[in-house]
């Protein structure tokens, strides 16, 4: 039975949209390719972004930020070789939105549903700043969660996520919506 | 003068005044490492006041926020030591995310100007 946490009831605009897959295969997928993706994201939307009357160069950072912190999870909990990552994005007065699928292991996914459910259960300020005291503590830790925290507080985007169900190769499939105000 | 220089990014100490300049998106704790071990160093000389200059930093991804956020502690938690954190206007994520480092450490001095 599929989950859900946040908010995944954000949409992309119907009208435009920018579709990107990338895939684990010949060229495989790697760390550069998420800031590389989300600069161009960045640079694509900001200009539309200023059309609908936000400022370019904050919705070109706001959107690199979101797009890059995102793919980077995508990328480190990958399936090797397995299903590609879509993303996609659009622009509309309420800001942008950003719609992720990306495959993961049941593992993986157990581990992200535990962590989500705790970082949609409070004030993610409150939240960000424990956490981050409890990492001090250990310091090996590489601040789990902090990126969806900061994107909460800092940037208020509006996060949602939806597991789909077990399919016949043991994985699942996570889609991850965003709704990011734009300055 | 310590330097740490790649094609997306240069961290350089100049006393215990620290520089970033460019696009700071690694992979993790191990990865920020050198930079984490170079922060420490400096710390670990006691100065009155260490300084970090961010004003030319365009990017920092959230591994990035987290090796700041545990430096503000750490020098919190330093007897003897201030901080101060300059960023730009110029660089949207500063006016968003620096603040939080003024919560950790209610002394600190920031200025994004």
């Amino acid at each position: 039975m599929s989950q859900t946490f946040g908010h995944p009831e954000a949409a992309l605009p119907a009208a435009d949209s920018l579709h990107i897959r990338l895939c684990d295969g010949i060229q495989h997928m790697e760390w550069p390719q998420a800031g590389l993706t989300a600069d161009f994201l960045g640079v694509f939307f900001a200009d539309i972004a200023a059309a609908q009357g936000a400022d370019s160069r904050s919705a070109r950072h706001a959107i690199g930020y979101l797009v890059n912190e995102l793919l980077e999870n995508a990328i480190k909990f990958r399936v090797p070789g397995g299903e590609p990552v879509l993303v996609a994005g659009g622009v509309d007065e309420a800001g942008f939105a950003f719609e992720m699928h990306n495959e993961a292991t049941v593992e993986v996914a157990a581990h992200f549903g535990t962590l989500l459910e705790e970082l949609t259960s409070r004030d993610p300020g409150d939240l960000m700043i424990e956490r981050i005291e409890a990492n001090a503590e250990n310091s090996s830790s590489g601040g789990s969660g902090l990126g969806i925290l900061t994107l909460m507080n800092d940037y208020s985007a509006e996060m949602g996520w939806t597991f789909g169900d077990k399919g016949a190769s043991g994985t699942l499939d996570i889609t991850t919506r965003v709704r990011l105000p734009l300055d | 003068m310590q330097e740490i220089k790649t094609a997306d990014y240069r961290v350089w100490a100049d006393g215990a005044t620290i520089h970033y300049e460019g696009t700071m998106r690694l992979s993790g704790t191990e990865a920020y490492a050198p930079v984490q071990d170079m922060m420490g160093a400096i710390l670990a000389q006691a100065p009155a006041q260490i300084v970090l200059d961010l004003t030319s930093l365009e990017f920092l991804n959230s591994s990035g926020i987290n090796l700041l956020a545990k430096f503000t502690i750490e020098v919190r938690k330093a007897a003897g030591t201030g901080m101060a954190v300059r960023g730009s206007t110029l660089i949207p994520w500063q006016s968003k995310s620096l603040p939080n480092l003024k919560r950790l450490f209610p002394d600190l001095e920031l200025t994004i100007a």
